[in-house]
Protein backbone atom coordinates (compact mmCIF):
# COMPACT_ATOMS: atom_id res chain seq x y z
CA UNK A 1 0.00 0.00 0.00
CA UNK A 2 1.42 3.36 -1.09
CA UNK A 3 1.52 5.97 1.89
CA UNK A 4 -0.60 8.27 -0.74
CA UNK A 5 -3.56 6.26 -0.21
CA UNK A 6 -3.90 6.48 3.13
CA UNK A 7 -4.56 10.73 2.48
CA UNK A 8 -7.95 11.82 3.63
CA UNK A 9 -10.32 13.72 0.90
CA UNK A 10 -10.72 16.83 3.26
CA UNK A 11 -7.04 16.92 4.84
CA UNK A 12 -5.12 16.79 1.36
CA UNK A 13 -7.95 19.75 0.00
CA UNK A 14 -7.00 21.80 3.45
CA UNK A 15 -3.37 21.59 3.29
CA UNK A 16 -3.21 22.46 -0.29
CA UNK A 17 -4.52 25.83 0.83
CA UNK A 18 -1.49 26.53 3.58
CA UNK A 19 0.31 29.56 2.72
CA UNK A 20 3.28 27.77 4.08
CA UNK A 21 6.80 28.88 2.39
CA UNK A 22 8.78 25.71 1.42
CA UNK A 23 11.62 25.11 -0.26
CA UNK A 24 12.34 23.24 -3.01
CA UNK A 25 12.08 20.37 -1.92
CA UNK A 26 8.83 20.59 0.02
CA UNK A 27 10.01 21.59 3.36
CA UNK A 28 10.05 24.73 5.54
CA UNK A 29 13.31 25.49 7.99
CA UNK A 30 11.48 23.96 10.99
CA UNK A 31 11.11 20.56 9.16
CA UNK A 32 7.21 20.67 7.84
CA UNK A 33 6.46 19.06 4.98
CA UNK A 34 2.85 19.51 3.95
CA UNK A 35 3.37 16.12 1.87
CA UNK A 36 4.03 14.08 4.58
CA UNK A 37 1.84 15.91 6.84
CA UNK A 38 -0.94 14.99 4.63
CA UNK A 39 -0.64 11.63 5.85
CA UNK A 40 0.03 12.20 9.46
CA UNK A 41 -2.82 14.61 9.64
CA UNK A 42 -5.05 11.89 7.91
CA UNK A 43 -4.11 9.43 10.76
CA UNK A 44 -5.00 12.12 13.29
CA UNK A 45 -8.12 12.43 12.15
CA UNK A 46 -8.91 9.22 12.66
CA UNK A 47 -8.13 9.75 16.15
CA UNK A 48 -9.87 12.89 16.36
CA UNK A 49 -13.11 11.17 15.18
CA UNK A 50 -12.70 8.85 18.23
CA UNK A 51 -13.14 11.18 20.75
CA UNK A 52 -16.18 12.74 19.04
CA UNK A 53 -15.64 16.18 18.87
CA UNK A 54 -18.15 18.41 19.55
CA UNK A 55 -16.77 22.14 18.02
CA UNK A 56 -17.89 26.02 19.64
CA UNK A 57 -16.05 28.74 18.08
CA UNK A 58 -13.59 28.06 15.77
CA UNK A 59 -14.52 31.49 13.77
CA UNK A 60 -13.18 33.31 16.75
CA UNK A 61 -9.22 32.16 14.91
CA UNK A 62 -8.18 34.92 13.59
CA UNK A 63 -5.92 35.34 10.16
CA UNK A 64 -2.32 35.85 10.51
CA UNK A 65 -0.69 35.54 14.07
CA UNK A 66 -2.18 33.93 16.71
CA UNK A 67 -1.41 32.68 19.82
CA UNK A 68 -4.10 29.54 20.78
CA UNK A 69 -4.01 28.65 24.50
CA UNK A 70 -5.63 25.57 25.85
CA UNK A 71 -5.67 23.30 28.95
CA UNK A 72 -3.07 20.39 28.92
CA UNK A 73 -4.15 17.23 30.57
CA UNK A 74 -4.88 13.28 29.91
CA UNK A 75 -1.51 12.28 29.66
CA UNK A 76 -0.15 11.74 26.05
CA UNK A 77 -1.43 15.38 23.63
CA UNK A 78 -4.88 14.27 22.17
CA UNK A 79 -5.38 17.55 22.97
CA UNK A 80 -3.00 19.57 21.03
CA UNK A 81 -4.12 16.65 18.02
CA UNK A 82 -7.53 17.26 18.52
CA UNK A 83 -7.07 21.07 18.56
CA UNK A 84 -4.87 20.99 15.49
CA UNK A 85 -7.39 18.40 13.40
CA UNK A 86 -10.14 21.10 14.68
CA UNK A 87 -8.12 24.43 13.30
CA UNK A 88 -7.01 22.47 9.78
CA UNK A 89 -10.67 21.07 8.96
CA UNK A 90 -13.05 23.42 10.50
CA UNK A 91 -11.25 27.14 10.60
CA UNK A 92 -11.60 29.49 7.49
CA UNK A 93 -9.51 30.05 6.25
CA UNK A 94 -7.58 26.27 7.38
CA UNK A 95 -5.30 26.99 9.90
CA UNK A 96 -2.25 25.03 10.16
CA UNK A 97 -1.15 25.05 14.52
CA UNK A 98 2.19 24.79 14.66
CA UNK A 99 2.32 22.85 18.77
CA UNK A 100 4.92 23.82 20.52
CA UNK A 101 6.50 20.45 21.68
CA UNK A 102 8.68 19.96 25.19
CA UNK A 103 12.14 19.27 24.68
CA UNK A 104 11.81 15.64 25.39
CA UNK A 105 9.84 15.18 22.32
CA UNK A 106 12.73 15.99 20.16
CA UNK A 107 14.67 12.90 21.92
CA UNK A 108 11.92 9.98 20.87
CA UNK A 109 12.79 8.34 17.42
CA UNK A 110 10.21 8.39 15.23
CA UNK A 111 7.79 10.52 16.50
CA UNK A 112 10.13 13.58 16.46
CA UNK A 113 10.54 13.07 12.75
CA UNK A 114 6.59 12.58 12.34
CA UNK A 115 5.88 15.48 14.77
CA UNK A 116 8.49 17.38 12.74
CA UNK A 117 6.71 16.88 9.47
CA UNK A 118 3.05 18.06 10.68
CA UNK A 119 4.66 21.38 11.77
CA UNK A 120 5.36 20.87 15.62
CA UNK A 121 8.14 22.53 16.15
CA UNK A 122 10.20 22.77 19.60
CA UNK A 123 8.71 24.81 22.31
CA UNK A 124 11.15 27.69 22.53
CA UNK A 125 10.82 31.51 22.00
CA UNK A 126 12.81 32.02 18.90
CA UNK A 127 11.16 29.11 17.35
CA UNK A 128 7.64 30.53 18.86
CA UNK A 129 8.89 34.62 17.90
CA UNK A 130 9.45 33.92 14.06
CA UNK A 131 6.71 31.82 13.63
CA UNK A 132 4.35 34.30 14.97
CA UNK A 133 6.46 37.01 12.76
CA UNK A 134 5.57 35.09 10.11
CA UNK A 135 2.40 35.18 10.79
CA UNK A 136 1.06 31.69 11.62
CA UNK A 137 -0.72 29.61 14.44
CA UNK A 138 1.03 28.61 17.70
CA UNK A 139 -0.66 26.07 20.24
CA UNK A 140 0.75 26.46 23.66
CA UNK A 141 0.19 24.60 26.33
CA UNK A 142 1.26 27.37 28.98
CA UNK A 143 0.49 24.54 31.92
CA UNK A 144 3.54 22.59 30.39
CA UNK A 145 4.07 18.90 31.00
CA UNK A 146 3.02 19.36 34.69
CA UNK A 147 -0.53 19.82 32.70
CA UNK A 148 -0.09 17.08 30.86
CA UNK A 149 0.90 14.87 33.85
CA UNK A 150 -1.71 15.46 36.13
CA UNK A 151 -3.85 13.03 38.15
CA UNK A 152 -7.29 12.01 38.43
CA UNK A 153 -7.99 14.39 41.22
CA UNK A 154 -6.28 17.52 39.88
CA UNK A 155 -8.17 17.04 36.18
CA UNK A 156 -9.59 20.22 34.77
CA UNK A 157 -7.40 22.11 37.73
CA UNK A 158 -5.43 24.68 35.76
CA UNK A 159 -1.69 24.71 36.75
CA UNK A 160 0.06 27.79 37.09
CA UNK A 161 1.09 29.05 33.56
CA UNK A 162 3.87 29.97 32.43
CA UNK A 163 4.54 33.74 31.27
CA UNK A 164 6.54 32.86 27.89
CA UNK A 165 3.86 33.00 26.09
CA UNK A 166 2.26 36.68 27.11
CA UNK A 167 5.85 37.87 26.41
CA UNK A 168 5.80 36.53 23.26
CA UNK A 169 2.02 37.51 22.33
CA UNK A 170 2.99 41.20 23.61
CA UNK A 171 6.15 41.28 21.53
CA UNK A 172 4.89 40.13 18.37
CA UNK A 173 1.23 42.04 19.02
CA UNK A 174 -0.37 38.67 18.53
CA UNK A 175 -3.38 37.82 20.11
CA UNK A 176 -4.30 34.99 22.21
CA UNK A 177 -7.38 32.75 21.39
CA UNK A 178 -8.23 30.57 24.82
CA UNK A 179 -9.64 26.95 24.09
CA UNK A 180 -11.12 25.01 26.32
CA UNK A 181 -10.90 21.06 25.96
CA UNK A 182 -13.28 18.87 28.14
CA UNK A 183 -12.90 15.04 28.06
CA UNK A 184 -9.07 14.97 27.52
CA UNK A 185 -8.44 15.15 30.62
CA UNK A 186 -9.89 12.30 31.74
CA UNK A 187 -9.09 9.74 28.21
CA UNK A 188 -6.60 8.39 30.02
CA UNK A 189 -6.59 8.30 33.61
CA UNK A 190 -3.91 8.12 36.35
CA UNK A 191 -3.50 7.95 39.78
CA UNK A 192 -0.46 8.60 40.42
CA UNK A 193 3.20 9.96 38.98
CA UNK A 194 5.77 7.62 38.89
CA UNK A 195 8.64 10.86 39.30
CA UNK A 196 11.45 7.83 40.14
CA UNK A 197 10.85 6.34 37.16
CA UNK A 198 10.63 8.90 34.93
CA UNK A 199 13.80 11.01 36.16
CA UNK A 200 15.24 7.25 35.26
CA UNK A 201 13.62 7.00 31.97
CA UNK A 202 13.98 11.18 31.52
CA UNK A 203 10.68 11.53 31.04
CA UNK A 204 8.61 14.29 32.22
CA UNK A 205 6.16 12.34 33.74
CA UNK A 206 5.36 8.43 33.85
CA UNK A 207 1.55 8.09 34.72
CA UNK A 208 0.12 5.03 37.04
CA UNK A 209 -3.30 3.89 35.74
CA UNK A 210 -5.80 2.61 38.10
CA UNK A 211 -6.59 0.09 35.67
CA UNK A 212 -3.27 -1.61 35.15
CA UNK A 213 -4.00 -4.53 37.51
CA UNK A 214 -7.16 -5.44 35.26
CA UNK A 215 -6.26 -4.44 31.65
CA UNK A 216 -2.26 -3.99 31.52
CA UNK A 217 -0.71 -1.78 28.89
CA UNK A 218 -4.23 -1.92 27.46
CA UNK A 219 -4.82 0.36 30.85
CA UNK A 220 -3.10 3.35 28.42
CA UNK A 221 -5.31 3.04 25.30
CA UNK A 222 -7.70 6.08 25.98
CA UNK A 223 -11.10 5.78 26.87
CA UNK A 224 -13.67 6.81 24.63
CA UNK A 225 -14.86 9.97 26.03
CA UNK A 226 -16.45 12.80 23.94
CA UNK A 227 -14.55 16.00 23.56
CA UNK A 228 -15.92 19.43 24.01
CA UNK A 229 -13.93 22.46 22.45
CA UNK A 230 -14.59 25.86 22.64
CA UNK A 231 -12.70 28.30 20.98
CA UNK A 232 -12.76 31.61 23.28
CA UNK A 233 -13.08 35.11 21.99
CA UNK A 234 -9.07 36.72 20.65
CA UNK A 235 -7.76 38.66 24.04
CA UNK A 236 -5.17 41.28 22.61
CA UNK A 237 -2.93 42.80 25.33
CA UNK A 238 -0.97 45.87 25.40
CA UNK A 239 2.52 46.83 27.16
CA UNK A 240 5.81 46.06 26.89
CA UNK A 241 6.74 42.34 26.67
CA UNK A 242 10.16 42.61 29.32
CA UNK A 243 8.24 43.85 32.01
CA UNK A 244 8.75 42.84 35.26
CA UNK A 245 7.12 39.39 36.31
CA UNK A 246 4.28 40.55 38.50
CA UNK A 247 3.24 42.88 35.86
CA UNK A 248 2.90 39.99 33.13
CA UNK A 249 1.47 37.81 35.75
CA UNK A 250 -1.45 39.73 35.99
CA UNK A 251 -1.81 39.65 32.23
CA UNK A 252 -1.59 35.58 32.53
CA UNK A 253 -4.12 35.69 34.98
CA UNK A 254 -6.70 37.00 32.79
CA UNK A 255 -5.96 34.37 30.53
CA UNK A 256 -5.78 31.66 32.85
CA UNK A 257 -8.94 32.81 33.84
CA UNK A 258 -10.87 32.95 31.39
CA UNK A 259 -9.86 29.76 30.41
CA UNK A 260 -11.01 27.67 33.71
CA UNK A 261 -14.10 29.75 33.44
CA UNK A 262 -14.70 28.74 29.93
CA UNK A 263 -13.75 25.31 31.49
CA UNK A 264 -16.03 25.01 33.78
CA UNK A 265 -19.04 25.72 32.26
CA UNK A 266 -18.13 22.88 29.96
CA UNK A 267 -17.87 20.76 32.76
CA UNK A 268 -21.08 22.11 33.55
CA UNK A 269 -22.69 21.62 30.57
CA UNK A 270 -21.42 17.98 29.89
CA UNK A 271 -24.09 15.60 30.67
CA UNK A 272 -22.27 12.70 30.64
CA UNK A 273 -18.71 11.35 30.03
CA UNK A 274 -19.15 9.60 26.91
CA UNK A 275 -21.92 11.49 25.15
CA UNK B 1 47.30 43.59 -7.11
CA UNK B 2 47.18 41.76 -3.29
CA UNK B 3 49.74 39.29 -1.45
CA UNK B 4 47.56 36.78 0.07
CA UNK B 5 48.46 34.11 2.37
CA UNK B 6 46.39 30.94 2.79
CA UNK B 7 46.87 28.15 5.61
CA UNK B 8 45.45 24.46 4.80
CA UNK B 9 47.16 24.82 1.30
CA UNK B 10 46.64 20.69 1.13
CA UNK B 11 43.16 20.96 1.11
CA UNK B 12 40.75 21.19 -1.53
CA UNK B 13 39.09 24.20 -0.23
CA UNK B 14 41.87 26.30 0.46
CA UNK B 15 43.15 25.01 -3.32
CA UNK B 16 39.88 26.58 -4.40
CA UNK B 17 40.12 29.92 -3.07
CA UNK B 18 44.14 30.11 -4.22
CA UNK B 19 42.92 29.56 -7.70
CA UNK B 20 40.54 32.35 -7.25
CA UNK B 21 43.32 34.68 -5.70
CA UNK B 22 45.38 34.12 -8.48
CA UNK B 23 43.03 34.26 -11.37
CA UNK B 24 42.40 37.65 -10.53
CA UNK B 25 46.29 38.43 -10.50
CA UNK B 26 46.67 38.28 -6.80
CA UNK B 27 50.40 36.69 -5.35
CA UNK B 28 49.19 33.69 -3.21
CA UNK B 29 51.68 31.83 -1.03
CA UNK B 30 49.83 28.97 0.45
CA UNK B 31 51.25 27.14 3.59
CA UNK B 32 50.45 23.28 5.16
CA UNK B 33 51.98 21.71 7.96
CA UNK B 34 51.23 18.30 5.78
CA UNK B 35 52.71 17.83 2.19
CA UNK B 36 51.21 19.64 -0.31
CA UNK B 37 50.80 18.94 -3.92
CA UNK B 38 52.68 22.29 -4.94
CA UNK B 39 51.62 23.97 -8.54
CA UNK B 40 50.31 21.11 -9.33
CA UNK B 41 46.95 21.58 -11.18
CA UNK B 42 45.32 24.03 -13.39
CA UNK B 43 45.16 27.23 -12.50
CA UNK B 44 47.59 26.73 -9.32
CA UNK B 45 50.67 27.11 -11.47
CA UNK B 46 51.52 30.35 -10.11
CA UNK B 47 51.37 29.58 -6.54
CA UNK B 48 54.21 29.66 -3.90
CA UNK B 49 53.88 26.26 -1.77
CA UNK B 50 55.63 26.48 1.71
CA UNK B 51 55.34 23.65 4.44
CA UNK B 52 55.48 24.70 7.89
CA UNK B 53 53.88 23.60 11.35
CA UNK B 54 51.69 26.22 12.50
CA UNK B 55 52.24 26.17 16.06
CA UNK B 56 56.16 25.75 15.09
CA UNK B 57 58.98 28.49 14.82
CA UNK B 58 58.77 27.89 10.52
CA UNK B 59 55.70 29.72 10.45
CA UNK B 60 57.56 32.99 11.50
CA UNK B 61 59.53 32.74 8.18
CA UNK B 62 57.14 32.27 6.14
CA UNK B 63 55.69 36.00 7.28
CA UNK B 64 59.51 37.00 7.29
CA UNK B 65 59.43 35.85 3.40
CA UNK B 66 56.84 38.22 2.46
CA UNK B 67 54.00 41.13 3.68
CA UNK B 68 50.70 40.07 3.36
CA UNK B 69 47.69 42.27 2.58
CA UNK B 70 45.17 39.70 4.14
CA UNK B 71 45.78 35.84 5.61
CA UNK B 72 43.36 33.65 5.03
CA UNK B 73 43.38 30.66 7.75
CA UNK B 74 41.41 28.13 6.27
CA UNK B 75 43.67 25.08 7.98
CA UNK B 76 41.70 24.17 10.97
CA UNK B 77 42.28 20.59 10.99
CA UNK B 78 39.54 18.17 11.33
CA UNK B 79 38.37 15.98 13.81
CA UNK B 80 39.19 12.62 12.13
CA UNK B 81 42.80 13.59 11.00
CA UNK B 82 45.47 14.59 13.92
CA UNK B 83 45.15 12.70 17.57
CA UNK B 84 43.69 15.54 20.33
CA UNK B 85 47.04 16.46 21.36
CA UNK B 86 48.44 17.27 17.87
CA UNK B 87 45.06 19.18 17.05
CA UNK B 88 45.43 21.15 20.18
CA UNK B 89 48.50 22.23 19.22
CA UNK B 90 47.79 22.94 15.41
CA UNK B 91 44.42 24.21 16.08
CA UNK B 92 44.67 25.93 19.21
CA UNK B 93 48.30 27.17 19.31
CA UNK B 94 48.92 27.30 15.85
CA UNK B 95 46.02 29.89 15.40
CA UNK B 96 47.01 31.91 18.40
CA UNK B 97 50.70 32.19 16.42
CA UNK B 98 49.17 32.93 13.02
CA UNK B 99 46.98 35.72 14.72
CA UNK B 100 50.17 36.95 16.57
CA UNK B 101 52.41 37.20 13.20
CA UNK B 102 49.15 39.04 11.60
CA UNK B 103 49.95 41.74 14.20
CA UNK B 104 53.59 41.88 14.09
CA UNK B 105 53.62 41.98 10.54
CA UNK B 106 50.83 44.60 10.33
CA UNK B 107 48.52 42.36 8.29
CA UNK B 108 44.94 44.38 7.67
CA UNK B 109 42.67 41.28 6.87
CA UNK B 110 42.11 38.03 8.85
CA UNK B 111 39.60 35.84 7.86
CA UNK B 112 39.51 32.28 10.08
CA UNK B 113 37.83 29.46 9.04
CA UNK B 114 36.03 28.18 11.90
CA UNK B 115 32.78 25.74 11.71
CA UNK B 116 29.21 25.62 13.21
CA UNK B 117 29.92 22.16 14.34
CA UNK B 118 30.91 23.84 17.68
CA UNK B 119 26.99 25.35 18.11
CA UNK B 120 26.63 20.93 18.72
CA UNK B 121 23.51 18.78 17.44
CA UNK B 122 21.23 19.10 20.34
CA UNK B 123 17.62 18.71 21.19
CA UNK B 124 16.89 22.11 22.49
CA UNK B 125 18.18 23.85 19.67
CA UNK B 126 15.73 25.85 17.95
CA UNK B 127 15.73 27.03 14.16
CA UNK B 128 17.61 28.50 13.02
CA UNK B 129 20.68 29.54 14.98
CA UNK B 130 22.57 33.12 15.11
CA UNK B 131 26.11 33.59 15.75
CA UNK B 132 25.71 35.14 19.37
CA UNK B 133 24.59 31.68 21.11
CA UNK B 134 25.77 29.20 23.30
CA UNK B 135 28.57 26.46 22.12
CA UNK B 136 26.93 23.59 22.86
CA UNK B 137 28.66 20.68 21.34
CA UNK B 138 31.28 20.47 24.02
CA UNK B 139 28.69 19.53 26.41
CA UNK B 140 28.80 16.31 25.33
CA UNK B 141 31.83 15.96 22.97
CA UNK B 142 35.48 17.74 24.73
CA UNK B 143 37.05 15.93 22.03
CA UNK B 144 35.67 19.08 20.08
CA UNK B 145 37.46 21.60 22.63
CA UNK B 146 39.98 22.55 19.84
CA UNK B 147 37.52 23.43 17.62
CA UNK B 148 35.31 26.09 20.39
CA UNK B 149 38.82 26.79 21.45
CA UNK B 150 39.85 28.00 17.96
CA UNK B 151 36.79 29.79 17.31
CA UNK B 152 36.49 31.69 20.90
CA UNK B 153 40.30 32.57 20.22
CA UNK B 154 39.82 34.41 16.82
CA UNK B 155 36.12 35.61 18.22
CA UNK B 156 38.08 37.38 21.03
CA UNK B 157 40.69 38.81 18.73
CA UNK B 158 38.35 40.40 16.63
CA UNK B 159 37.74 42.85 19.37
CA UNK B 160 41.20 42.82 20.79
CA UNK B 161 42.87 43.54 17.71
CA UNK B 162 40.91 46.03 15.75
CA UNK B 163 44.00 46.61 13.64
CA UNK B 164 43.98 43.37 12.05
CA UNK B 165 40.28 43.60 10.80
CA UNK B 166 39.30 39.78 10.89
CA UNK B 167 36.24 38.05 10.53
CA UNK B 168 35.33 34.42 11.62
CA UNK B 169 33.47 32.06 9.37
CA UNK B 170 31.16 29.46 10.69
CA UNK B 171 30.02 27.41 7.78
CA UNK B 172 27.73 24.48 7.96
CA UNK B 173 28.40 21.16 6.31
CA UNK B 174 30.72 22.17 2.94
CA UNK B 175 30.80 19.34 0.37
CA UNK B 176 32.40 19.56 -2.98
CA UNK B 177 34.23 16.61 -5.41
CA UNK B 178 37.29 18.02 -4.30
CA UNK B 179 36.76 17.90 -0.49
CA UNK B 180 38.23 14.75 2.25
CA UNK B 181 36.32 16.01 4.84
CA UNK B 182 33.65 13.41 6.55
CA UNK B 183 30.59 14.77 5.16
CA UNK B 184 31.86 14.67 1.63
CA UNK B 185 32.84 10.96 1.99
CA UNK B 186 29.88 10.03 3.76
CA UNK B 187 28.25 11.50 0.95
CA UNK B 188 30.10 9.42 -1.64
CA UNK B 189 29.26 5.89 -0.02
CA UNK B 190 27.46 3.97 -1.52
CA UNK B 191 25.82 2.79 1.80
CA UNK B 192 25.54 5.47 4.09
CA UNK B 193 24.36 5.75 7.82
CA UNK B 194 21.45 7.35 9.55
CA UNK B 195 20.16 6.91 12.97
CA UNK B 196 16.74 5.08 13.51
CA UNK B 197 13.71 7.11 13.99
CA UNK B 198 15.60 10.61 13.57
CA UNK B 199 15.85 12.54 10.30
CA UNK B 200 17.11 16.40 10.81
CA UNK B 201 17.15 19.16 8.54
CA UNK B 202 20.79 19.41 7.41
CA UNK B 203 22.52 22.33 5.31
CA UNK B 204 24.83 21.97 3.09
CA UNK B 205 27.19 24.25 0.83
CA UNK B 206 28.93 23.63 -2.14
CA UNK B 207 32.84 24.16 -1.84
CA UNK B 208 32.61 26.99 -4.87
CA UNK B 209 30.16 29.03 -3.07
CA UNK B 210 32.48 28.51 -0.02
CA UNK B 211 35.31 29.93 -1.74
CA UNK B 212 33.45 32.36 -2.98
CA UNK B 213 32.12 33.27 0.47
CA UNK B 214 36.30 33.21 2.05
CA UNK B 215 36.76 35.54 -1.16
CA UNK B 216 34.09 38.16 -0.35
CA UNK B 217 35.10 38.24 3.65
CA UNK B 218 38.75 38.65 2.32
CA UNK B 219 37.34 41.43 0.47
CA UNK B 220 35.21 43.45 3.18
CA UNK B 221 36.04 44.96 5.91
CA UNK B 222 33.31 44.06 8.50
CA UNK B 223 34.89 42.16 11.50
CA UNK B 224 32.90 39.66 13.71
CA UNK B 225 31.48 36.14 13.89
CA UNK B 226 29.88 34.84 10.68
CA UNK B 227 27.15 31.99 10.06
CA UNK B 228 27.71 31.01 6.25
CA UNK B 229 24.78 28.47 5.56
CA UNK B 230 24.06 27.84 2.17
CA UNK B 231 21.04 27.81 0.08
CA UNK B 232 18.99 25.78 2.67
CA UNK B 233 18.19 22.98 4.91
CA UNK B 234 16.59 19.32 3.82
CA UNK B 235 15.96 16.32 5.95
CA UNK B 236 19.71 14.01 6.06
CA UNK B 237 17.76 10.76 4.39
CA UNK B 238 16.03 13.10 1.77
CA UNK B 239 19.85 14.24 1.11
CA UNK B 240 21.32 10.65 1.04
CA UNK B 241 18.19 9.92 -1.52
CA UNK B 242 19.59 12.75 -3.86
CA UNK B 243 22.94 11.31 -3.90
CA UNK B 244 21.72 7.64 -4.52
CA UNK B 245 22.98 5.94 -1.60
CA UNK B 246 21.45 3.76 0.03
CA UNK B 247 21.00 4.50 3.69
CA UNK B 248 21.05 2.16 6.58
CA UNK B 249 20.12 2.54 9.73
CA UNK B 250 22.22 2.78 13.15
CA UNK B 251 20.40 2.78 16.40
CA UNK B 252 20.46 5.25 18.49
CA UNK B 253 21.47 3.68 21.89
CA UNK B 254 24.60 1.83 19.31
CA UNK B 255 25.78 5.24 18.07
CA UNK B 256 28.83 5.83 19.75
CA UNK B 257 29.99 2.01 19.69
CA UNK B 258 29.33 2.86 15.74
CA UNK B 259 31.17 5.22 15.16
CA UNK B 260 34.33 3.50 16.50
CA UNK B 261 33.61 0.52 15.12
CA UNK B 262 33.56 1.69 11.57
CA UNK B 263 35.38 5.23 11.92
CA UNK B 264 32.84 6.65 9.41
CA UNK B 265 32.33 9.43 11.43
CA UNK B 266 33.27 10.80 15.08
CA UNK B 267 31.06 10.21 17.61
CA UNK B 268 29.41 14.30 17.80
CA UNK B 269 29.12 13.98 14.14
CA UNK B 270 26.50 11.42 14.60
CA UNK B 271 24.12 13.49 16.69
CA UNK B 272 24.23 15.64 13.39
CA UNK B 273 22.39 12.87 12.33
CA UNK B 274 19.84 13.04 14.93
CA UNK B 275 19.04 16.43 15.95
CA UNK B 276 18.98 19.76 13.58
CA UNK B 277 21.83 22.23 13.84
CA UNK B 278 20.17 25.00 11.30
CA UNK B 279 22.05 28.05 11.21
CA UNK B 280 21.37 31.53 9.71
CA UNK B 281 23.58 33.71 7.76
CA UNK B 282 21.59 36.53 7.27
CA UNK B 283 24.59 38.44 8.45
CA UNK B 284 27.21 37.50 6.27
CA UNK B 285 25.18 37.75 3.53
CA UNK B 286 23.98 41.37 4.51
CA UNK B 287 27.83 42.47 5.29
CA UNK B 288 29.41 41.00 2.57
CA UNK B 289 27.13 40.97 -0.09
CA UNK B 290 27.24 37.34 -1.00
CA UNK B 291 24.73 34.15 -1.80
CA UNK B 292 25.21 30.72 -2.39
CA UNK B 293 24.97 30.29 -6.02
CA UNK B 294 24.90 26.48 -6.10
CA UNK B 295 21.25 24.88 -4.95
CA UNK B 296 20.88 22.00 -2.21
CA UNK B 297 20.30 19.18 -5.00
CA UNK B 298 23.19 20.29 -7.35
CA UNK B 299 25.80 20.76 -4.28
CA UNK B 300 24.79 17.11 -3.16
CA UNK B 301 25.38 15.87 -7.06
CA UNK B 302 28.17 17.75 -7.33
CA UNK B 303 30.03 16.34 -4.33
CA UNK B 304 29.17 12.33 -4.98
CA UNK B 305 30.64 13.88 -8.80
CA UNK B 306 27.00 13.31 -10.74
CA UNK B 307 28.28 16.48 -12.36
CA UNK B 308 25.70 19.64 -12.40
CA UNK B 309 22.06 18.81 -13.36
CA UNK B 310 20.25 21.98 -12.23
CA UNK B 311 16.82 19.92 -11.57
CA UNK B 312 16.29 21.26 -8.47
CA UNK B 313 12.09 19.93 -8.08
CA UNK B 314 12.56 17.53 -10.44
CA UNK B 315 14.88 15.48 -8.38
CA UNK B 316 12.30 15.89 -5.32
CA UNK B 317 12.36 12.58 -3.51
CA UNK B 318 8.89 11.02 -2.58
CA UNK B 319 7.28 10.22 0.43
CA UNK B 320 9.35 8.55 3.79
Amino acid sequence: MRTDDLIDPEVDRAIDTLPNRLNEFGYDPWGLSPRHAKVYFSLAKQIYRYFRPEVRGVENVPEGRVLIVANHGGQLPFDGLVIAVACLLLARPPRLVRSMAERWVSTLPVVNEAFARSGVVLGDPINCRNILLDDQAILVFPEGAKGSGKVWKDRYKLRRFGRGFMRLALQTGSPVVPVSVVGSEEAIVSVYDWQGLARLVKAPYIPVSPLLPLLGPLAYLPLPVKFHLRFGEPMRFEGPFDDEDAAIDRKVDRVQSTLQRMIDEGLAARTSLFF
Amino acid sequence: MAHVLVTGIAGGLARRVAERLLARGDEVVGVDYREAPGAAGPGLERLTVRRASYNKTSIEDVFRHRRYDAVLHLGRVGNLKESVGKRFDLNVVGTQKIMNLCVAHGVRRLVVLSTFHIYGAHPSNHIPIFEDEPLRAGVEFPQIADAIQLDNMASTWVYRHPEVSTAVLRPTNVIGATLQNTMSRLLRWRRAPYVFGFNPMTQFVDEDDLAAAVLAAAGGDQAGVFNVAGPGALPWRTALRLVGARPYPVVPALARAYSFATAAAPPYLLRFLMYPCVISDAAFRKAFDWAPKVALGEALRRCVGGGAAGEGAAAAPRAT
